[in-house]
């Protein structure tokens, strides 16, 4: 045991020291457009290509307009790599949380400013509880996981897991909600105290992502319950998670 | 590698799948079927690597039950009762596997025939029942306490012994394989690796392989190596994932809180080979989208930096003295019943079934001897937790060495428009839990009709079904942490 101890005082500490750390050269995040011009409808090879119908390519007085959904974005960077004009490029932030559905629809044209509701006192400003629902293929679970783990270390932002939803201030939902899911989903929810709070967590709670569309009816959370803030990404970076979760914090 | 197709009567089905499985090598791959009209059997035969599609032709939309004599066969006949409307006769326990009460009656979502009126019934879902004085049920789930995916379990106890465990599953039935049959092929890969992401690069990897197979194109050398050790990486830090989370459901905390930071270790080696921490987007049919050439370096450096941290967290972990008595003889699945319910991957190993795909369907990328055997006979978590501590040590050892020696060129060939008609096309990956199988039939334009994934989970619930009995209710966690299930890739 004193052994152990010992080896684990040489690890020395692990928990990383800048906050929301921009994603490491060559790392694949969501994309998003500079200031290139886009080639137009007659191009329109990101839009194809897209495998979730995240794009929307279009002209609007001879001026091409891509929109483009980031609730839908599986984040594969295959606009990226097709784009021949490098409008859309790859993004490395991993400060992507937004409170509306309508600020991840982004324009190659008009650049949306984000708004937030936040104020210096939140609520849950100091401490909040989440309970964790997975309705999906687990790659957003494993990313809440590792936000708990020695380098993300997410409880010194005073944020919990709880193991029950009557001990929870804010509700993370990941996967696309197939119908098998609707009623448990539901009754979770309800069991919560107010002031309640539910994030969509990754591009499937968001939009259904990969699975939209199809008879399990998966079309992501806010079909379901109303939503409060949504955390896109495929799966969304452990930054991200804990950053969409301290946006919630701060809100009144 | 396109199984070769053969019809099978359906007089002849049970004595000749019998017969397969009592050969050495034969093993049941995977029942389902294409549109309802018929019944595929996939056999494989690990000695030759080949394997065999058999079609048997069905009439109203009945057959005779598997199940009394090829245990195994209970689970499948389950999913396709549920999805094709093709009802077993004689199943003993038959209920649904994927479609719960909330679902329409008569949805059959993958059965291209005219189905008669379907009645709520057919939905019910009836838990067995254990009866007797002092008998008491635990329910748990579809929510479970941790971060995990949704299930239900049911335990039938007495006093603190499980008698009986039911695992109801079907949370996360996202209809993955109709979707795959309605998108273009080049598109597939995104919706395989979201079938289960903690295999994504295996998902990936088995849908190139089968599309490849059905374009008659085979990718370059390089792609090939790198798809292994993409592959390899994913096992890697699933490994340390799952022995990190048996160590912290001991209350081990000093071992689970390392791994889980030695996992990230792992993640960011994936991250340097594909640009992603869960390898997404990388594999694709035809070879891999990007060379990573200037990380390998890195890649290695890193790789002998985790195995040298690894290695004394495994020796405390092994050598204490409480993790020992809390995994031994706990969760064990005989040697019998393993083979009686075809369990597959690590589980497989531990209950002593030789089966490995890297080996028994090798791709000319490990060398003969390369692939340590790691094969337990106890069955128990302990043997669980050995055969995945050795092949951590495979894993790194082969990420290492198969940079040294990996091949130059490109890394992606161009696949045709086109797939060939009237085929089938099969992709098996030994992902980080299996066997896993992607079975892909196409009709007469080349368009894909039917795509099925067999997870190795689909293998293995049954597995811990069996691991549980007799046991404490307090060690079903460890059961179910040395399994380390996907429920994703189950319900699909």
């Amino acid at each position: 045991m004193l052994k152990l101890f010992g080896y684990l005082l040489k690890q020395g500490v692990a928990t990383s020291g800048d906050y929301c750390a921009p994603l490491a050269e060559g790392v694949i995040g969501l994309p998003k457009f500079t200031d290139e011009v886009c080639a137009g409808t007659s191009c329109g090879a990101c839009q194809t290509e897209c495998p979730t119908q995240a794009i929307n390519v279009t002209e609007s007085d001879g001026k091409p307009d891509v929109t483009l959904d980031l609730g839908s974005c599986i984040g594969c960077a295959v606009c990226v790599r097709t784009c021949p004009t490098g409008t859309i490029a790859n993004d490395n932030r991993t400060k992507v949380a937004s409170d509306t559905r309508l600020d991840l629809i982004v324009s190659s044209t008009s650049k949306r400013t984000t708004s937030s509701n936040t104020t210096p006192q939140g609520i849950f400003e100091r401490s909040i509880a989440a309970r964790v629902v997975s309705t999906g293929c687990s790659a957003c679970d494993l990313e809440i996981g590792a936000c708990n783990n020695a380098i993300f270390d997410m409880e010194r932002f005073g944020i919990h897991i709880v193991a029950s939803p009557r001990f929870a201030d804010v509700l993370l939902v990941t996967g696309p909600v197939p119908k098998a899911m609707h009623s448990a989903l539901k009754s979770c929810y309800e069991a919560m105290a107010e002031p309640r709070i539910v994030i969509a967590v990754g591009t499937c709670a968001i939009s259904g992502g990969v699975h939209k569309n199809g008879y399990t009816e998966a079309n992501g959370v806010d079909k379901i319950l109303p939503v409060d803030a949504y955390i896109p990404g495929c799966p969304p970076h452990p930054w991200s998670i804990i950053d969409g979760i301290r946006n919630v914090m701060k809100r009144k | 590698m396109n199984p070769k197709h053969e019809i099978v009567p359906i007089s002849d089905r049970e004595k000749k799948l019998n017969d397969w499985l009592k050969k050495p090598g034969g093993r049941l791959g995977h029942i389902t079927s294409i549109d309802g009209k018929q019944l595929i059997t996939l056999v494989l035969d690990t000695e030759t690597g080949s394997s065999f599609c058999w079609e048997t032709p069905i009439e109203h939309s009945t057959y005779p039950s598997l199940t009394h004599t090829v245990p195994q066969s209970h689970w499948y006949e389950r999913t396709v009762w549920d999805m094709f409307n093709l009802t077993p006769t004689g199943h003993p326990r038959l209920k649904p596997n994927l479609l719960h009460e909330s679902y329409a009656p008569d949805l059959v979502p993958l059965a291209h025939v005219e189905v008669n009126s379907l009645t709520a019934e057919r939905r019910q879902y009836k838990p067995m029942e254990v009866t007797g004085e002092g008998i008491y049920e635990i329910p748990v789930g579809p929510i479970h306490a941790g971060i995990i995916e949704p299930g239900h379990f049911r335990f039938s106890c007495m006093g603190e012994v499980i008698f009986n465990l039911e695992i109801r599953l079907g949370y996360v039935h996202r209809g993955v394989e109709r979707q795959m049959c309605s998108v273009p092929w080049r598109h597939q890969r995104f919706i395989a690796e979201a079938a289960a992401s903690d295999s994504a690069a295996a998902n990936a990897y088995a849908n190139a392989i089968a599309i490849e197979s059905l374009c008659e194109e085979a990718t370059t050398a390089r792609a090939e190596y790198l798809r292994s050790i993409s592959l390899e990486v994913e096992r890697l830090s699933m490994h340390i994932s799952d022995l990190g989370g048996l160590a912290g459901d001991i209350g081990f905390l000093a071992i689970s809180a390392t791994m889980s930071r030695l996992r990230g270790s792992a993640l960011r080696i994936g991250e340097l080979l594909t640009g992603s921490r869960f390898q997404r987007g990388f594999i694709c049919p035809g070879g891999v989208v990007s060379d990573p050439a200037s990380n390998l370096m890195q890649i290695q450096k890193m790789t002998k930096q985790l195995q040298i941290e690894l290695k004394p967290v495994l020796q405390f972990f092994f050598n204490n003295q409480v993790a020992n008595d809390r995994m031994e003889g706990i969760g064990r699945v005989s040697p019998r019943l393993a083979i009686d319910f075809g369990l597959v991957g690590v589980a497989g190993r531990a209950s002593n079934i030789d089966y490995d795909v890297r080996r028994h369907f090798a791709r000319g990328v490990y060398r003969q001897d390369e692939i340590a055997i790691a094969i337990e006979t106890a069955g128990d978590v302990m043997a669980l937790a050995r055969v995945r501590a050795r092949e951590i040590e495979t894993s790194l050892y082969l990420i290492v060495e198969l940079i040294d020696r990996l091949p130059e060129g490109t890394v992606r060939v161009p696949l045709p428009e086109k797939l060939k008609s009237n085929q089938i096309g099969l992709g098996i990956v030994e992902a980080h839990r299996g066997e896993l199988l992607h079975l892909i039939f196409t009709d007469n334009d080349g368009g894909v009709k039917r795509y099925a994934i067999k997870d190795p989970s689909v293998n293995n619930w049954t597995g811990l079904a069996i691991s549980a009995r007799n046991n404490l209710v307090t060690d079903f966690p460890l059961c179910n942490k040395s399994f380390g299930l996907s429920y994703s890739g189950h319900d699909l």
